[in-house]
């Protein structure tokens, strides 16, 4: 038989928790209902001012219970905004606080949906050829000013050791990453927008690119009709728009553009997906081999496709991957790095 | 699912309106929040569910052995095994990826192969709290502060969701008690956190993030492209940061309870007003100091010996409380220097005479410097951070929207009337149907320094 439950003793130092510290400093007592009405208004001004942001968010979410959720508040509450003139007073009142880059006025995706649909035969140049593919001599290297790094998650923290690696040689590094965004989606960001504002911005004469881990998002195919991941038109339209990148980083043969694809991912749904998105960036490179190096990262991290979390580096065991089974660890994003260094190499002096 | 998101602004209304809807009938609102706190939690990942809901069957299960058991030596074994199955998940969860690349490279080196497989494990978001409430709670029944309460009532409180993921560290002492009867729905401090939720809202999208990302980022990034002042700046950009992010956290979780009706205990007190490290121990993160204080220092030994004793005992908390931020030595060495300034504290109180504005100067700019031990990604970075003090060069990155953020930070900790607080308390005794359009169009502001980015976590969420 358990015996007669204890009392509880006094707490020993009563004095730390300061739990009567809203009586002490009269603050008003109300009734619950105020704290729900209170609450109500909050949320229905931001309905009325904001409420296209809440489907905007939700248009941005991974499929799932939380997407549909916030759709489903989203959508009404888009509706009643669009038809309310809060929304843009709001916005007017609000720009200001930004931090984005304003994009405004710079061609993005959606102003060019390139088909390929040309008529004829497209016009192979000189600069389909990567001279040193064809036995010539590299041309000369040139001083690197200034690096560009930029991307989605994948490229932090490569960014950083590019910059560390290279600021000491007086390398002007800019990282650039934009988290959660994607080539397939202009929800949080136009990179047709942002890739000319960067160049607008910053004139670097290397740019390093590391994007495709939140690509599969549907895309306006030639007719404005949306079409899926991973079908041959969407790749073709996601090539297009890595094309489009492309030839702005390069800014007419200029500047050179290092673009790494995506190493194999744990979960392999993700993987046949970034099997895609490779398969488009060296695609998209194809008409400007002379200034567009394709570093593929999957021999390097996952050879033979099969996906890895740890392998061996300067003959050390190490993992290199995140626990999320999609990006690089601290030590997959140095070797990263360091490949982007050897390429890199061989195109400038720092 | 973070404070400031859509998703959340989604969620706490209705919870809000469910709550006190049931609150007068405890068989459902119990049930209730349990499932909130529970789906609020999954939101993050729906599969370390199961952990929480195992670290409380374990800790309700042991409560319950030590609670009905009359031999001291069998309630002490039992809870020796709770606590040490705790810390034993916990390290699996937060330490493994460490040791076991650790130790491949020890093996290897020697010809042993690797001994662990070489993965990466997943961190659950809060576990570090929740698994530190949960020691307190079967300690607490342990030492006869507390009777066990029923299952529900330990699930709730260890799953709460205003304090499930970052804190504050709240005991079960202080917590069960409101849980004993529904609360008053006529008492509710609506203003009090109303004007929290705002204030930290503020503290967090405001001024932590902006901080972070003009001036502390692209610093410890890459120290090499910066001089002396410029590391000076984000040393003190990263030292207000900090504070925004963490106790902007817990003001929206302290507010958010306040409008479920429940009262969490304080967490900061003006830390950056200390005019020495034991001081700064008592205004930041107090709940985590007094649980390294009542659960690790004093069952050590605490100063009950010689002084020598007591800087031992000093020294370990210190080490361990460093430790527990993370698997880093960088938290290693953070957490060592603060025991050496504790123990320097302890050494010279009462031996010199120094003004208190000295003690301040002192023991701020020592907590601004060993936050670049703390924030750097590794020692290498840290040291290189430090040798940035002998280039002085012109500073890049100082600009006054910048120094207002600092200032603001810190300036009005030091002041005597302490201007916010006061502010917060005036506040805390306004009408709500005041306060809630004021903060419907904060809320529109806030919203507008948010880049597309999102909002960043909170720090303190990866520990």
């Amino acid at each position: 038989m358990p015996p007669e439950p204890k009392q509880p003793k006094q707490p020993k130092h009563s004095d730390d928790n300061l739990m009567e510290r809203f009586e002490v400093a009269g603050a008003r007592k109300f009734r619950a209902r105020d704290a729900i009405i209170a609450v109500a208004i909050i949320a229905g001004i931001l309905i009325v001012c904001s409420g296209s942001s809440i489907l905007k968010a939700g248009n941005e979410m991974n499929h799932g219970i939380g997407r549909d959720a916030v759709l489903a508040v989203g959508k009404p509450a888009g509706w009643i905004a669009g038809r309310l003139p809060l929304r843009s007073a709001a916005n007017t009142v609000t720009d200001w606080l930004s931090p984005d880059p304003n994009l405004s006025g710079l061609s993005g995706f959606n102003d060019e949906i390139a088909t390929g649909a040309n008529a004829g035969v497209p016009l192979v140049t000189p600069d389909a050829f990567n001279p040193s593919q064809l036995g010539d001599p590299a041309p000369p290297r040139a001083r690197l000013h200034t690096l560009l790094v930029t991307g989605d998650s994948m490229s932090e923290p490569m960014d950083s050791y590019l910059a560390q690696t290279l600021s000491p040689d007086g390398v002007r590094v800019i990282q650039d990453p934009h988290i959660g965004t994607g080539i397939s989606t202009t929800l949080l960001v136009d990179w047709g927008k942002l890739s000319a504002y960067q160049v607008q911005h910053y004139h670097p004469n290397a740019v390093v690119v590391f994007i495709g881990a939140n690509d599969a998002y549907s895309m306006p195919g030639p007719n404005g009709k949306l079409v899926n991941c991973c079908s041959v038109e969407w790749a073709t339209i996601y090539a297009q728009r890595v094309r489009q990148m492309m030839n702005t980083y390069r800014q007419d043969g200029v500047a050179r553009v290092y673009w790494l694809t995506i190493p194999t991912m744990r979960d392999p749904a993700r993987s046949k997906i970034t099997n895609v998105v490779n398969a488009a960036i060296e695609v998209a490179a194809e008409p400007w081999m002379a200034q567009i190096r394709i570093i593929n990262t999957v021999p390097v991290f996952t050879p033979g496709n099969h996906y890895r979390d740890s392998m061996t580096i300067n003959g050390q065991p190490t993992i290199v991957r995140q626990s999320d089974g999609i990006h690089l660890n601290d030590a997959g994003s140095q070797l990263a790095a360091k490949v982007v260094l050897d390429s890199v190499d061989q195109d400038f002096t720092f | 699912m973070l404070f400031p998101s859509v998703q959340f602004g989604i969620f706490f209304p209705i919870a809000l309106a469910l709550s006190w809807a049931l609150m007068s009938r405890p068989a459902l609102w119990k049930p209730f929040i349990l499932l909130a706190s529970y789906v609020f939690y999954a939101a993050a990942s729906p599969i370390f569910c199961l952990l929480l809901g195992g670290v409380t069957l374990w800790n309700h299960g042991a409560a319950r052995l030590i609670h009905e058991s009359a031999s001291e030596r069998r309630r002490r074994l039992i809870c020796t095994v709770a606590v040490t199955g705790n810390l034993l998940q916990l390290g699996f969860f937060k330490y493994y990826t460490f040791f076991a690349q650790s130790f491949a490279h020890v093996f290897h080196n020697v010809g042993l192969g690797v001994p662990l497989p070489l993965i990466n494990i997943a961190l659950p978001v809060g576990i570090s709290f929740f698994t530190f409430q949960a020691i307190s709670y079967t300690v607490d029944v342990k030492r006869g502060l507390i009777v066990p309460p029923r299952l529900m009532d330990t699930a709730i409180y260890l799953s709460f969701f205003p304090h499930l993921v970052a804190g504050p560290i709240v005991r079960a002492r202080e917590f069960l008690p409101q849980l004993a009867s529904p609360r008053d729905p006529r008492r509710v401090a609506v203003s009090a956190g109303l004007t929290l939720i705002a204030i930290g809202l503020v503290k967090k999208v405001v001024i932590a993030d902006y901080l972070g990302r003009t001036v502390v980022d692209p610093v410890f990034a890459v120290p090499g492209a910066y001089h002396g002042p410029d590391v000076l700046l984000a040393a003190y950009a990263y030292t207000a940061q900090i504070y925004c992010d963490f106790s902007g956290y817990t003001d929206m979780a302290i507010g958010l309870a306040l409008l479920l009706g429940f009262v969490f205990p304080q967490n900061f007190n003006s830390p950056y007003r200390a005019t020495g490290f034991q001081d700064y121990w008592r205004r930041w993160h107090m709940t985590l100091s007094r649980f390294l204080r009542d659960f690790l220092y004093i069952p050590l030994g605490g100063n009950r010996g010689s002084r020598w004793f007591m800087y031992r005992n000093l020294m370990i908390t210190m080490v361990l409380g460093g430790l527990w931020h993370g698997a880093a030595w960088t938290y290693v060495i953070w957490g060592t220097l603060h025991g050496v300034g504790l123990v320097t504290d302890h050494a010279l109180k009462g031996r010199f005479k120094t003004p208190a504005w000295l003690r301040w100067f002192v023991t701020f700019n020592l907590i601004a410097l060993l936050f670049i031990v703390f924030r750097a990604p590794s020692i290498g970075v840290a040291w290189n951070l430090f040798k940035r003090f002998g280039s002085w060069g012109s500073p890049t990155l100082l600009t006054l929207p910048v120094v207002l953020a600092i200032a603001v930070t810190i300036v009005p900790q030091l002041l005597p009337p302490r201007p916010f607080q006061r502010l917060q308390d005036w506040a805390g005794r306004l009408n709500p149907a005041i306060l809630a359009p004021a903060l419907g169009v904060l809320i529109l502001f806030v919203a507008a320094t948010v880049p597309s980015d999102g909002v960043p976590p909170f720090i303190y969420f990866r520990f």
